[in-house]
This record gives structure tokens, C-alpha cells and sequence, in this order.
């Protein structure tokens, strides 16, 4: 193609993703973290003050329960869509009356607006007036009503398996499509040799579905640390930042505090664990992935 | 053995039952009590409502400016696709067709490209409203549509390159010769060829354009650009305690998504599925 590739041909399809990748994108990264380094506040000039907010933050103990319920939500998510959404996927592989109804109301939550989402489920844990009380009210179980959401406990754990609602179809519909990678033909012989169902799912089903798992595990954790709007509606950290996530905290201390240095130190720290956690993985992965083609 | 796999089927069929039930409750729950007052939803939560009574929905056109936000929505969906699509296709149609003296080039465009997919965007929100600040677009619809536009071009830069790469040249080079210069290449060669691509990353960006809010609700001061979502987070504050409206309010918002997904479901699913497999 040399033909089209004359400079200023290449400079006029190139710049314009280039400019504004780099002013909103690639710029505001070594923003933030210059401004993790300052103790800005929103008015008058950015102070550098060195590693000071680092330091704020390791004995801050709202940045602690922040982190502890980002890995509640993490490790709640993660064990309960991984396999979910696999035996959900197993069961829908054969194609039956209704399967494709089913299939379309478990993906439908995934298109409603995250924020919605949260106002959505509000109606249902609220501890006064959602449904799960209420039903417990109604059938006489009044002494195991929970403080779903807002108390000093599960909120976590409610907005994992709200998170778990919106997202299972989505994974699920992955998993099909690596199901359907796989030859059939594998089965078959696996039949004939006497293997049953649950021997065949095990041998050959979760191996060849590998790299499937593997996109998934990484999709589930980076999203999980992108959950924001479903505790934000939900209880917006409260009370007292019991049930904030890293990115709640980030984005109160930084928007509502105006403690903009230190929220920034919150987010880039969040930034390198979320990074830390995606390449540990596949590393890990990457390397049990050759020794089996190897 | 028929008796086994008879129960088999009769457990699996269960199984899916319960979890399909379990998606759809929270929402016929919440159709049901938006027909209901506000008397009836603390106290009577169970009732069915006694009759289709609209004026919850009257009140919640009331209160917020649905319609207003709706409109609203659509521009910054509008102008933020348009801009997406046309960088990412320049650059993607760069990096895999047109000739640099370095390979390292293309290459490193690409990867930079692809590594904004595993950072959340959360960390960039201030940073970018500085930026817009100084760029004197606080206020205007751009300061909303340009970072918008700029974090659906990771995932689109990723699709846009693995569709072309795939996808042999021969045709783009017969055009050149029959005397095509590149603009009606692109429009009439390239634009049928990466239609399939094309589809799901103008869904993916729709999608996320029209539910996005972290960023809107630190760029978006004006309330006469409100966007749904910014409208959405406001219904705790705006409807107080007026539960019965919120919950027409959300329905309302939440009609039109679904209609969207229904008709293009086909597309979302396989698109996103695409998308998520590649990435």
C-alpha cells in the first residue's frame, strides 16, 4: 500500500486519535499522579509535598475498610460468576423451547444503566422498605430481617451479588461461545471410551475452555474494581465510609472533600493494584498455559 | 437410563427456572410498584395495585425533565460516536494498511492504544476536568463528548485492528489501481468490508455513551445538559421522599433501554461476546 502512504496522508489519519488520546487519556494518568505528590485543594497553586499522602494513607483507616470491602466484592464476584456462569451456560448449550428466552432475560441486566442498577436494587435490600424485608415481615420470620445495605456489615456483600445479577448473563453467553469451540467429536470418543458426563465436563470441557476462563477471571476482577454506581445509590459509602470501595472513597475524598492530592494518592494506588492483579494472573496463566501445550 | 436423563432435564430445567426468575423479579417488582402509592408501598408492599393509576408517572415528568434528558443524552451519544468511529477507523486503517519506514510504528500505536482497556477511568476523571477547564470547554457539550469519545478508543482501536489484520488487501489495492484515491476507498471500499466490526463497536459505544456516568457527574454542571444517568443519581435528592415517583422516573428511563436491547439483541449479545473474547 505504498501508493496512499505519503506523510501527510499518515499524519491526517493518525493525529486526530493521537491528540485526543493523549490530552484525555495519557496526559490526566501523569496528572493524577503528579497531583498525588501535592496537597491541592482546589484553590491556590499545588504544593508538592513528597510522599506525605502516601504516608496519610497507609494509617488511614477508612482507606483500609475501603480496600477490605474492594476484596470482599472482588473474591465474592469472582467465586460465585466463574462457576455460575459456567453451569448455566452448560445447561443452555443444548438448545430447548424457551432456552433463547432464557438466555435474553439473564443478559437483559447488563444494558440497564449501571446507576439505575443500584436505584433498581435500592427497592429491594433498603432495609424499611425493600422487598426482602418485607417478605420476611410477611411471613412471620420479622427477627431475620437483615440491614441488607447500610449497616455496618453486608453491604459488601450485597453489591457483589447485585454486580453477580447484572453480569451473570454476560459471562455466561462467553462461556457458550467457547463451548461451542469445542470439537464434538472430542465427546464422542470420550462416550465411547465410557467416560461419563461429569468425567467428560472435567477432562475435557474445563481444560479446553482454558483460555475462556482465563478472560473471564481477568474481566470479573478489573470490572469488580470498576463497581461504582451500585454502592453510590446504594448507600454512597455510608455510614461513615463503612461501605465504601476504593473508587467511592477515591471519588468522595477527592470531589467531595476537595482533597484533591490525597484523593489522587487513593486513585493511583488503586490504578497499580488493579494493574498489579491483571498481570500476576496472567502471568500465572500465561506460564500453566505453556507447560500443557508444551 | 430414560428415567435418569428425564430427571436430568427436569433438575437442569429447574435450575434455570430459579435463575432467570431471579433476574427478572427486580424488575416486575419494580413495574408493579410503580402503579402503587406511597402509603400502599410501606405498608401493603404485596398488593397488586387496585388500578392502573398513571399518576406517579405524571408526577415524575414533573419533577425532572425526562424528555429534556433524553434529548440531551442523544446529543452527547450523537457527536461522541461520530468522533470515536471516525479516529478509530483512521487509525486502525493506519496501523494496518499504510507503509512506515519504522515497523515499530504501527506497532507501538496499537499497544498504547489497547493498554488504556486495563485502566479504569476512574483515575483520569480529575485529571481530564482540569484539562477541560483549561481548554475553556467547561460548560460546553464538548467537555463531555471529547473524554467520552476518547475512552471508547481502546476497545475500538482493539476490534477495528484485529478485523483488518485478518482481512486480506487485495481488494483496497485494486481499487488504488482503478484510480480510487483514498477517501472514496475508504467510503466505498473499506465502509462495506468492515460493516461487522463496524456493528458492534457503535453498539459497545452506544451502550456505555448512554449509561455512562462517573465522568458526566464531574463534567456536567449545567442541568440543562443533563444527561439520564447524571438525572437518575439526582432521584434519591429530587424525589425525597417521594419513593412512588422514583420508581416511575426509573421506569421510564428503563423502557427504552430494553426496547433497544430487544431489537438489537442479536447484535449486542454477539457483539459484546466479540468484543470481551478478543480483548
Amino acid at each position: 500500500m505504498h501508493w496512499l502512504s505519503k506523510k501527510s496522508t499518515k499524519i491526517i489519519m493518525i493525529m486526530p486519535a493521537v491528540i485526543l488520546f493523549t490530552v484525555f487519556f495519557l496526559a490526566p494518568i501523569f496528572i493524577s499522579v503528579y497531583y498525588s505528590f501535592t496537597d491541592f485543594s482546589g484553590i491556590g497553586a499545588a504544593k508538592f509535598i513528597g510522599f506525605k499522602n502516601y504516608q496519610v494513607l497507609l494509617k488511614d483507616k477508612f482507606f483500609f475498610i475501603a480496600l477490605k470491602n474492594t476484596f470482599i466484592i472482588l473474591i465474592g464476584i469472582t467465586i460465585t460468576i466463574l462457576p455460575l456462569s459456567f453451569i448455566v451456560a452448560l445447561l443452555l448449550e443444548k438448545p430447548f423451547r424457551g432456552s433463547g428466552v432464557v438466555q435474553s432475560m439473564i443478559f437483559a441486566p447488563n444494558v440497564i444503566a449501571p446507576i439505575l442498577v443500584g436505584l433498581i436494587w435500592l427497592f429491594i435490600l433498603d432495609p424499611k422498605m425493600g422487598m426482602i424485608n418485607a417478605i420476611l415481615r410477611s411471613i412471620g420470620l420479622s427477627d431475620y430481617q437483615q440491614q441488607w445495605i447500610g449497616g455496618k456489615t453486608l453491604t459488601p456483600y450485597s453489591v457483589a451479588f447485585v454486580y453477580l445479577w447484572q453480569v451473570l448473563g454476560f459471562y455466561t453467553t462467553i462461556n457458550m461461545a467457547g463451548l461451542r469451540s469445542i470439537p464434538a467429536d472430542i465427546y464422542e470418543a470420550a462416550e465411547i471410551d465410557g467416560a461419563n458426563y461429569f468425567q467428560r465436563i472435567r477432562k475435557i470441557t474445563i481444560p479446553m475452555m482454558k483460555n475462556t476462563i482465563v478472560i473471564n477471571t481477568i474481566l470479573i476482577i478489573t470490572g469488580g474494581f470498576k463497581i461504582f454506581e451500585t454502592v453510590k445509590q446504594l448507600t454512597n459509602g455510608g455510614p461513615n465510609h463503612m461501605s465504601d470501595v476504593l473508587v467511592t472513597y477515591m471519588y468522595d475524598t477527592t470531589f467531595t472533600s476537595s482533597r484533591y492530592g490525597y484523593g489522587m494518592a487513593v486513585a493511583t494506588v488503586s490504578f497499580v493494584l488493579c494493574l498489579i492483579f491483571s498481570i500476576i494472573y496472567l502471568v500465572n496463566v500465561g506460564k500453566s498455559l505453556e507447560q500443557k501445550e508444551g | 437410563m430414560n428415567m435418569k436423563a428425564n430427571w436430568k432435564t427436569i433438575l437442569s430445567r429447574c435450575v434455570l427456572f430459579v435463575i432467570t426468575a431471579v433476574t427478572a423479579i427486580p424488575l416486575l417488582w419494580l413495574v408493579v410498584l410503580s402503579f402503587k402509592s406511597d402509603t400502599d408501598i410501606l405498608n401493603n408492599p404485596f398488593s397488586l395495585p387496585e388500578h392502573i393509576d398513571l399518576a406517579n408517572y405524571e408526577r415524575a415528568l414533573d419533577t425532572l425533565p425526562l424528555f429534556k434528558m433524553f434529548g440531551n443524552t442523544l446529543i452527547v451519544a450523537v457527536f461522541a460516536l461520530l468522533i470515536s468511529l471516525v479516529c478509530t477507523f483512521m487509525i486502525s486503517y493506519a496501523i494496518t494498511r499504510l507503509h512506515f519506514d519504522h515497523a515499530k510504528i504501527p506497532n507501538g500505536l496499537y499497544l498504547l492504544f489497547v493498554s488504556g482497556l486495563t485502566i479504569p477511568p476512574y483515575i483520569v476523571i480529575f485529571p481530564t476536568y482540569r484539562i477541560i477547564v483549561a481548554l475553556g470547554l467547561l460548560g460546553s457539550r464538548f467537555s463531555l463528548i471529547l473524554p467520552l469519545a476518547t475512552t471508547t478508543m481502546a476497545l475500538g482501536v482493539l476490534l477495528m485492528v484485529g478485523f483488518l489484520r485478518e482481512f486480506p488487501s487485495e481488494i483496497e489495492e485494486a481499487a488504488i489501481i482503478d484510480g480510487c484515491n483514498i477517501y472514496q476507498m475508504c467510503t466505498q471500499v473499506v465502509l462495506p468490508i468492515i460493516k461487522p466490526v463496524l456493528a458492534t463497536v457503535i453498539i459497545f459505544n452506544v451502550l456505555y455513551f448512554w449509561n455512562e456516568y462517573p465522568i458526566s457527574s464531574v463534567l456536567v454542571n449545567d442541568t440543562n445538559m443533563m444527561t439520564i444517568s447524571l438525572g437518575a443519581s439526582m432521584f434519591r435528592g429530587r424525589y425525597s421522599m417521594d419513593y412512588s415517583g422514583m420508581i416511575a422516573a426509573t421506569v421510564i428511563i428503563i423502557i427504552p433501554q430494553l426496547v433497544f436491547y430487544v431489537f438489537f439483541q442479536k447484535y449486542i449479545v454477539e457483539g459484546m461476546t466479540a468484543g470481551a473474547v478478543k480483548g
